[in-house]
């Protein structure tokens, strides 16, 4: 079961990859949890970079789901999502 | 006069090569402000129903607001206000640049041009001479945007068309600097006129009611956009460019023709990497803005040049699944050159790109195919070949080759960089903006989905109000005549700096997501003090209080004649619609069908106070002081 994360550009230049593809992730919670651990060399930075950054699964937010015990699927895509203002 | 105008209205006769000064009327300035409001009232009475927009009897009107030529930040833009010859209903654009300051110095409000010249001409204004020069522009036609301003007198400030505007292209803008009142097809207009440029210069000033509380104030106003974490910080460093991967994020990125909300290579297209990758150093803005929002790349073979925002980077990048922003950009340039709108341009590329890929018109050009497509640019600027089919819309080429479903335009205007299936009060205000599919005659996604506060935007709470709350305002900061971007200043920066997850950030969603309608736009109707820096701005100017309740009203007055001049030109509530790609493809797994449209509009019509075939009703239209 392979989950997509879609990160936050300062995210991706921090771990050199675009997005992670996860395998045996079942929730929300394990996505953040094994996300973070690709920062091991400096996790206060992973929390720095995700502190006003919302979590979305397939491009709903998931505080409208269940948050972080929302479940995961094989396909589903995570993405770390910041405010932003365009035209 | 009325404090903050210039007081005068040129009108120019391009058949006769006469011109006229005439007072500005100080009563549709009281109810519609100026810019877009001031400028849909004169179309509204000086033209007859049903003419053809490229015919000479259409008018083209430049008009300017009591904000343009002070230095308010995001207050030099200019609305060109026509029939749209994409659409068939009113046709409007916003650009900044410098023409609007141009306007204010030379003394003129408004620029009405009427008629059509028998050969290609260009208007020289030196409002301090009250002169109009008729001059031949032989020379300049053909040439691009870019060329042609560097032609011209630098003692002038200018607005201009490319080939575009020349050939009719249905969807060509005017150019100001290197900035462009894209949408609706005013640049074919102006070329139907055989008009290539207009140049104006003066050395008036503007005259306040208050000048010294509106320094004080406009100084404490920079200092806050300077602080804002989206004016300040993200769109001064990144451009508009930088809400790609928040879209791509919330699945409403434009990916393939509307096939999809989400793009593997967004990352590359976004303004983060043309911060890392492309930028030359070179921010630029309009006069007077300290958002900087702008920013130069290099084309190569071309030089530097200004760089593609958020539409253009999603409807020429993922929309085509494009992923290089050389690319992109070098379209975007010859778009510019060429004066296009570029959401145009993007949306009837991707269509013809799906049209291909059903077997439905025989074209080399398929997604994610660079190959040939600048040329097919060059070709729809210049209306040749398959370019010419092109140059007439998405609209136009889906009655020819079919494919309207996945044909995706509201009114003929194709659909911004927001896909409303997950966003669904901007889905109603796409399918209900009379200009068509547009995304800055409102911003109700801001509130929704990409904002630093959002309510959950896949359920009907709120979706019909906001839409109507966002047109009106926008209708006003259109007719100021400011950037709509001045909106985004309005949560603080508080509110951007809290977890998203935390318990404060989430209470407040709540709280806003289950306020009535009625109060939410009640809270709006109130004419109080001015608050907000545009009403304070326009307060000190002018001397007249406004507060967001004067703004809502004088928005939905604008609203309402724009209504009624579509419904006037043959537009009916069949109009008010998505694409059927929109109504009934899902691109959320956990959703069955589309945007939900039919439940929202009814509902949108009555609070409008409309009736159920979205017609104002006449209490309505007394009660806004709507004369038709």
């Amino acid at each position: 079961m392979s989950v997509a994360v879609q990160l936050t550009y300062a995210m991706a230049k921090e771990l050199g990859a675009q997005r992670l593809e996860l395998e045996g992730a079942k929730t929300v919670a394990d996505v953040l949890r094994m996300t973070r651990e690709r920062f091991a060399a400096d996790p206060a930075r992973y929390d720095e970079l995700t502190r006003v950054a919302a979590v979305a699964v397939n491009g709903v937010l998931v505080h409208y789901k269940r948050g972080a015990k929302t479940p995961v699927r094989d396909g589903d895509t995570v993405a770390f999502v910041k405010a932003a203002a365009g035209g | 006069m009325i404090k903050g105008y210039a007081g005068r209205v040129l009108e120019v006769d391009l058949r006769a090569r006469t011109f006229s000064f005439a007072p500005l009327d100080e009563e549709i300035a009281r109810l519609y402000i100026g810019g877009k409001g001031y400028g849909t009232r004169l179309l509204y009475d000086r033209t007859p129903a049903g003419i053809d927009p490229l015919g000479p009897e259409n008018l083209l009107i430049f008009a300017t607001g009591p904000l343009n030529g002070s230095v308010a930040p995001q207050s030099n833009r200019f609305a060109v206000i026509c029939k749209s010859p994409l659409t068939g209903g009113i046709g409007n654009a916003t650009c900044g640049g410098s023409f609007a300051l141009g306007m204010k110095k030379a003394g003129i409000d408004i620029l009405i041009v009427t008629h059509r010249a028998d050969r290609p001409l260009r208007l020289e204004i030196d409002g301090d001479r009250d002169a109009v020069e008729f001059l031949d522009a032989g020379d300049l036609w053909g040439q691009g945007t870019y060329a042609t301003q560097k032609l011209l007198s630098r003692k002038h400030q200018h607005a201009v068309i490319g080939p575009a505007g020349e050939n009719l292209v249905l969807f060509a803008g005017i150019v100001s600097n290197e900035r462009i009142a894209g949408r609706t097809g005013v640049g074919a207009v102006m070329g139907s006129k055989l008009l290539k440029a207009v140049s104006v210069r003066g050395s008036r000033k503007l005259d306040m009611e208050d000048p010294e509380k509106f320094k004080a104030y406009t100084k404490e106003v920079r200092k806050l956009f300077e602080d804002h974490p989206v004016l300040g910080e993200s769109m001064k460093r990144y451009g508009t460019g930088g809400i790609v991967n928040t879209t791509n994020g919330r699945n409403i990125l434009p990916t393939r023709n509307f096939q999809k909300g989400h793009f593997d290579r967004a990352m590359d297209i976004s303004g983060e990497f043309l911060e890392d990758h492309e930028l030359k150093g070179v921010k630029t803005s309009c006069i007077h803005c300290p958002v900087t929002c702008g920013r130069d790349v290099e084309v190569e073979g071309v030089g530097v040049v200004k760089g593609p925002e958020y539409e253009t980077l999603a409807l020429l990048g993922s929309n085509l699944e494009i992923g290089d922003i050389k690319k992109v950009s070098e379209w975007n340039y010859h778009a510019d050159d060429l004066g296009m709108d570029t959401i145009s341009l993007g949306a009837t590329l991707s269509f013809a790109m799906e049209l291909v890929e059903r077997g439905m018109l025989d074209a080399t050009l398929h997604f994610g195919d660079q190959t040939g497509i600048t040329e097919l640019i060059q070709d729809i600027g210049h209306r040749r070949g398959l370019g010419a089919e092109l140059a007439d819309g998405t609209k136009r080429l889906a009655a020819k080759y079919g494919g309207h479903d996945f044909a995706m335009h509201v009114k003929g205007l194709e659909l911004s960089a927001y896909d409303p299936r997950g966003s669904f009060a901007q889905g109603v205000e796409y399918a209900t903006t009379n200009r068509g599919g547009c995304h800055v005659q409102g911003a109700s996604m801001y509130m929704e989905s990409v904002g630093p506060l959002t309510i959950n935007p896949q359920n009907l709470k709120l979706k019909a109000d906001i839409p109507i709350m966002q047109q009106n305002i926008a209708c006003a900061i259109n007719s100021m005549v400011l950037c709509i971007f001045t909106t985004y200043g309005m949560i603080p920066k508080a509110v951007h700096e809290m977890d998203p997850s935390s318990f404060t950030h989430r209470a407040l969603a709540f709280a806003f997501e289950n306020l009535p309608g009625w109060m939410l736009r009640g809270s709006m109707r109130i004419k109080g003090k001015p608050m907000l820096w545009f009403e304070k701005w326009l307060t000190y100017i002018t001397g007249t209080t406004f507060s967001s309740g004067h703004l809502q009203e004088i928005g939905a007055r604008i609203f309402n004649l724009e209504r009624m001049y579509n419904l006037r030109e043959g537009l009916s509530a069949a109009d008010d619609t998505l694409p059927p790609r929109i109504l009934h493809e899902s691109t959320f797994p956990d959703m069955d069908s589309g945007h939900p449209l039919h439940l929202l509009l009814p509902r949108y019509y009555k609070k409008r106070g409309w009736s159920a075939d979205g017609v104002p009703l006449p209490r309505t239209l007394e009660k806004l002081q709507v004369r038709v």
